[in-house]
């Protein structure tokens, strides 16, 4: 009893700020763990992208034990990894995505913000419908489509070699159903804006190019930013629409395949995880420096629902 | 300048809701009206009507004899102040304000003349540069107004431009805006829910409810002649002391008997009545804070009551009593009036007070209708 | 106050009556299976016929509790209305959101209106046409006849333009005309690899005979370019009566200059509609359509319509295969039913571990006294920004047999080399679903933790002030506070996310490929595994040619369908009972 009493009473003493620095030694120590277990599989990843032997999978990132009983076994570090992407189909992958990633950009943020301007500051009576069919519409699982829509561009020539035009029109056509986010944002800009700009004289072309757009940076950013993401990690329909033309993979399917087979992984293993950092490095850079932009759309866009 | 018509004019927004039925009104050249009422009556949307922000659902809007229903609001020729500034945030006040002459493609030279004599006018040429959020809410609301001002338009609209300043800059810039009137000589039609404003700013004022016109009138109009119990109690603050009471009609003289006093109704206003031809009968009185009389003891014609609540203001006084049939009234008592033997009265608790006031400071409403037995249409 | 509507309720106890009636007519028709079950377990007792059982039983429950919560709700709201009118004081509330409620409210209104407005629609072309001058009577037949007559040159060619081109279209040999006719049957003479012989060639070559997909792809197209062209020729018609009034009235018409001025004006959103639209109505409505035609087919990849014979409509045979008890000893309604529970298990645990994990973490981060935020945030980030497909690929590497978590394991002296567990695609189901779980936490904290800092930031600092001072502690500022904050504004996100998480294929894919297989359904089509969702197991019928019919596109697609309406049924339900759609003021 006494001891409990003691205790209590301790705790009093110590106050709250003794208090708040245990919790706080607690959070920082759960944190620096959480750090780490997010951080493994990228340390990984770079380290064995720079094994040269073997080139498969391992269960041990620097030591081998049974290197002891065998020579060949043992791990060994180099830069070859990363030669040999280049004198793979690697660099043709990387450009393939790398265009498509662009123009995507380009056209998808073009798409998006009309289809978003819209329908956040026009009154028309197609409007309301329009945006619940569009909920509609997302509940439909597109994997299927995808197979439709495969069939449709074989029949008209862009599968295979022609694959990449292909794939950017499909990206493009249907980005037209990504506008909630930015128009959670258009959203938030007052409308008198456009109405004092319509009272002043400007057209409602005018309004958003001259007043909207100017306001609405940080959206444009943010959009151009996921469009421009989106392409390099998509694999499924890419690798459809390229079916069995190496040369018009995007990374994502040409990595892939470097692992499609048990064989395949004992050879090109290493190299993927090269490829890989290759794949991230300018993506994580890009988003890094636009990190800002990104927050503020997916805080905005969640918080709008 | 210019005169505007409105003829007829209906809002029915998407779900049926009727914001404004039947508004017809005829402003001159170079008048300024003042929308006035409480929110959601209807005058903010009437006045985007005219701005063409708002599509005219029935009838017909017209600016210097011509019909604007189907113009696009950058056809209107008019300028519009709104609530919240609307300021471009991306632009310097320079900007802002020649936004719109840079629209109609006006050399730059004539914008920096236009610009910096308005800036000049409002007092702002030394924050030309700056962007609004470096400004005080006082110096915004003068950029909305410098950028309305450059525009040589017709009609000038002011939708609440005073409402997100405090008590005192408003008062300020209420001042500021009638200095501003006599400068631009031209039509405006100014929106607000401060009744002070409306008095104070109007040539005529437009006082509405839930969409419908409660009457149209001079300052003085409305405040002496309110046609209605609505416009009654609307204007002149502290409102109105109402309370239901008998009229009694003996002969040629009329009586009311509030609180169980019985009051003459003397002057004109009892020849009104009588012209009027109206009856005996129960009716709802009215009397203005300000009107009531106060008496030192009992007397003849006086009505006994407590006092409850005592708000100083300063130069006045607002005494809150409650009648002996527990009726509340009102009375505003200039502090100078007071003698040392009053004012030591009133610090009692409990006080007693006897009140009265003179038949024309009484107002007559028919309690079904609610409309001025005198003035009322 | 305000008059509460009587309309959620009413959803409720409908929605709730609904489910529980269907659930019970599946369970009726379960009884004398389980009763059998229990007297002879060999025959009936298979493995996917209890998981049936569960779920019937889940849904009467669900089903139950929403016609509970339904009527209780509508006697409440009518007692408070009662009291609310006689109070005598309450203002009438002219607009009010209601989500589902308005939506089922709405619905009945709706199609009367689109009915009525059709039939008004006809009404004003038959007045039209008698009331016209012979302008606008010519104009029924060649469209944009009036406008040209009457001064709007442009508008009348660009009808006249979409008329010609409609018609030749139409009547063009391989035309509208054509693939309309043979929509009914898709197709008499079937394609063949090998049809003919080449003389010169020497080979047996190619037929194309009639192609079902194209005429089924044509198809669709011709009968949206055909509506498009009704509402074109009523909008030209209405364009006449509105010209001649105009006119007689005394008014100028529009000009083509004023036409193209007000599409970057009064008609700008057309122009800025246009692109998207066409863009979503070919690329993904006409998918959507075709898809939801090819359930009621026999498409798959041996007769694929294209180069390898005809497919051709079955009606609701597939829906009937889908949910059978034994087709060619499959027994699909089973594997449906197992995989849809896995689903939803899924869905469950990837949308609430994630929630609630990711709160803490951004609570952690945020709170006061914690040193390097921005780093934290940004290394969390980071597995933002790696595309999805490297991360998810590696650490499917990382826990497989030959991975570094079990060398790890073998370092540490937990397991011997001979004891490496395979984490992904053993034959331990269970342990691949956990870690399926667990992986997609990694994935999904960062996102969480990004949406939940900014909503944190937001929560007014004086709530949790008041609460200090009534002596709330930390846990119940954060369960009084935070929490119901929290999800009151994320609310749409959850149910957008668990409906995500319903269909997240890569996740699922990339990490196990829905493996370890399941050899109860390993005869159903696309050979299913544990941890298989619906999406995926759709995906693998796509590509899995294993029955007689190659792949079969046409169980693809009674799973699409079947997968939309469980998705709209749960966004329905939620909707109708989210905080922040019913009572929008609350922390307003």
């Amino acid at each position: 009893m006494k001891t409990q009493e003691n205790t209590a009473s301790m705790k009093r003493h110590m106050g709250l700020k003794a208090a708040s620095r245990i919790s706080n030694t607690i959070i920082h120590i759960i944190l620096v763990v959480i750090s780490v277990i997010w951080l493994i599989p990228f340390i990984c990843i770079v380290i064995q992208s720079f094994r040269v032997q073997p080139t498969g999978m391992t269960r041990y990132l620097f030591a081998n034990p049974d290197a002891e009983m065998n020579e060949g076994l043992a791990i060994k570090f180099g830069f070859d990894n990363y030669v040999n992407l280049w004198k793979s189909d690697f660099p043709k992958w990387y450009l393939n995505t790398f265009i498509i990633a662009l123009v995507v950009a380009v056209v998808q943020t073009v798409i998006v913000l009309c289809m978003s301007y819209t329908l956040s500051r026009f009154r028309f009576k197609l409007r309301k419908p329009m945006m619940q069919f569009m909920l509609i519409l997302g509940m439909f699982p597109g994997m299927l489509a995808m197979i439709i829509l495969y069939q449709v561009l074989k029949d008209i020539g862009l599968t295979g070699t022609n694959a990449i035009p292909g794939l950017i029109l499909v990206y493009c056509a249907s980005s037209g159903m990504g506008y909630y986010v930015s128009k959670g944002f258009f959203d938030t800009i007052p409308k008198s804006l456009d109405e004092a700009a319509r009272v002043d004289g400007a057209t409602r072309a005018q309004v958003l190019f001259k007043i909207i757009l100017p306001l609405a940076k940080p959206i444009v950013i943010y959009t151009v930013l996921t469009a421009f993401m989106g392409p390099w990690g998509d694999f499924v329909f890419a690798k459809y629409v390229s079916g069995i033309t190496p040369s018009a993979y995007n990374v994502a399917v040409g990595l892939q395949s470097w692992l499609a087979t048990t064989t395949m992984t004992s050879n090109y293993y290493t190299m993927f995880c090269a490829g890989g950092v290759v794949v991230a490095i300018p993506v994580v850079i890009l988003f890094m420096c636009l990190q800002r932009y990104y927050v503020e759309g997916v805080t905005g866009g969640a918080v709008k629902g | 300048m210019a005169s505007v018509k409105l003829t007829n004019v209906k809002k029915v927004y998407d779900n049926n809701v009727v914001a404004v039925h039947d508004f017809n009104l005829d402003i001159k050249d170079k008048e300024f009206v003042v929308f006035v009422g409480p929110s959601g009556c209807g005058k903010s949307t009437t006045l985007r009507m005219v701005a063409g922000l708002e599509e005219i659902s029935g009838g017909t809007v017209e600016i210097d004899g011509e019909v604007v229903n189907d113009l696009q609001p950058k056809d209107r020729n008019i300028a519009m102040v709104f609530q919240n500034y609307a300021l471009y945030p991306h632009m310097t006040v320079y900007d802002n304000i020649a936004f719109s002459l840079r629209l109609k493609k006006v050399p730059e030279d004539v914008i920096y003349a236009k610009v910096t004599n308005a800036a000049e006018i409002l007092g702002i040429t030394q924050y030309l540069m700056r962007k609004p959020r470096a400004l005080s809410g006082g110096q915004r609301q003068r950029v909305a107004i410098g950028r309305a001002m450059v525009r040589d338009s017709k009609v000038f609209l002011m939708d609440e431009p005073l409402s997100n300043l405090d008590a005192k800059l408003r008062n300020q810039m209420r001042a500021e805006i009638i200095l501003l009137r006599q400068k631009l000589d031209t039509t405006f039609i100014y929106v607000t829910h401060d009744q002070t404003e409306a008095m104070t700013l109007g040539d005529r004022i437009v006082i509405m409810k839930d969409g419908y016109i409660m009457q149209v009138g001079t300052p003085m109009e409305v405040f002496e002649k309110p046609s209605n119990l609505f416009v009654a109690e609307f204007i002149g603050a502290p409102k109105m002391n109402i309370l239901k009471t008998n009229l009694v009609k003996e002969g040629n003289r009329y009586f009311v008997t509030p609180c169980g006093a019985k009051l003459e109704v003397t002057g004109e206003k009892g020849k009104l009545l009588a012209d009027k031809g109206v009856q005996s009968g129960e009716i709802l009185l009215g009397a203005r804070p300000e009107h009531i009389l106060l008496a030192d003891g009992p007397a003849e014609n006086h009505i006994p009551c407590k006092l409850e609540v005592k708000e100083m203001m300063g130069s006045e006084l607002h005494l809150h009593v409650i009648t002996e049939d527990g009726t509340r009234w009102i009375v505003r008592v200039p502090t100078i009036d007071l003698n040392q033997e009053q004012r030591e009265h009133l610090e009692k608790n409990d006080a007693e007070l006897y009140i009265t006031f003179e038949g024309k400071a009484m107002h007559f409403f028919d309690p079904e209708t609610e409309k001025n037995l005198i003035y009322g249409e | 106050m305000y008059k509460k509507k009587i309309v959620p309720g009413v959803v409720k106890t409908v929605l709730g009556a609904i489910i529980a009636g269907i659930s019970w007519l599946v369970a009726s028709v379960l009884i004398p299976k389980i009763k059998k079950s229990i007297v002879s377990p060999y025959q009936y007792g298979e493995d996917g016929f209890w998981i049936w059982v569960v779920l019937t039983a889940i849904f009467v429950i669900i089903g139950a509790v929403l016609l509970f919560m339904g009527i209780r709700e509508m006697i409440q709201t009518s007692q408070y209305n009662k009291k609310v009118v006689q109070s005598g004081n309450y203002i009438k509330k002219t607009h009010e959101k209601n989500g589902a409620a308005v939506f089922f409210s709405n619905l009945g209104k709706k199609i009367a209106k689109f009915f009525a407005g059709i039939g008004k629609g006809i009404a004003d072309i038959v007045k039209t046409f008698i009331h016209g001058d012979w302008k606008t009577k010519v104009s029924y037949v060649v469209m944009g006849f009036g406008n040209i007559t009457r001064g709007q040159i442009l508008r009348g060619i660009l009808f006249l333009l979409f008329e010609i081109v409609f018609i030749v279209y139409m009547v063009l040999p391989r035309g509208g005309a054509y693939w309309l006719s043979m929509l009914p049957s898709l197709g008499k003479v079937a394609p063949n690899p090998h049809g003919a012989y080449n003389e010169v060639l020497d080979q047996w070559v190619a037929t194309a005979g009639d192609q079902s997909f194209k005429i089924m792809l044509y198809g669709v197209l011709t009968i949206f370019f055909c509506i498009a062209f009704l509402y074109t020729w009523y909008v030209n018609i209405k364009q006449n009566k509105i010209a001649e009034e105009i006119l007689k009235s005394g008014k100028p018409l529009k000009s083509g200059k004023d036409d193209l001025k007000s599409l970057v004006d009064d008609q700008f959103h057309k122009t800025l509609l246009a692109l998207p639209t066409v863009g979503i109505l070919i690329f993904t409505v006409m998918p959507i359509v075709f898809m939801i035609l090819v359930a009621f087919t026999n498409y798959s990849s041996i007769n694929d319509g294209m180069t390898n014979g005809l497919f051709h409509w079955v009606g609701f045979e597939n829906f009937k295969t889908m949910f059978s008890w034994d087709v060619g000893g499959v027994n699909y309604s089973a594997t449906f039913g197992e995989i849809l529970l896995w689903t939803l298990i899924w869905a469950v645990f990837a949308t609430f571990t994630n929630y609630f994990l990711g709160i803490l973490v951004a609570m952690a981060i945020n709170k006061k006294g914690i040193h390097l935020k921005k780093v934290w945030r940004t290394i969390l980030i980071m597995t933002i920004a790696i595309p999805q497909f490297i991360s998810l690929l590696y650490i499917s590497k990382m826990f497989s047999l030959n991975g570094l978590i079990n060398g790890f394991l073998i370092d540490l002296g937990i397991i011997e080399p001979a004891q490496a567990i395979d984490f992904l695609g053993g034959n331990n189901p269970v342990l691949a679903r956990v870690m399926v779980i667990i992986i997609n936490i990694w994935i999904g904290i960062p996102y969480l933790m990004l949406i939940a800092t900014g909503i944190l930031m937001n929560i007014p600092a004086d709530l949790y002030e008041s609460a200090k001072i009534d002596g709330a502690s930390g846990w119940k500022q954060f369960s009084k506070i935070t929490l119901p904050y929290m999800l009151f504004i994320t609310g749409p996100y959850l149910l957008t996310s668990f409906t995500g998480n319903m269909n997240n294929f890569n996740v699922i894919y990339l990490l196990t490929g829905g493996g370890p297989t399941n050899p109860a359904a390993s005869g159903a089509a696309g050979s299913v595994g544990y941890t298989d969702l619906l999406i995926t197991w759709l995906f693998k019928i796509t590509q899995n040619g294993s029955s007689a019919d190659g792949s079969q596109y046409y169980l693809a697609s009674v799973i699409g369908i079947l997968v939309f309406i469980v998705v709209g049924v749960i966004s329905l339900v939620v909707y109708s009972v989210l905080p922040s759609v019913k009572n929008e003021e609350d922390f307003q």
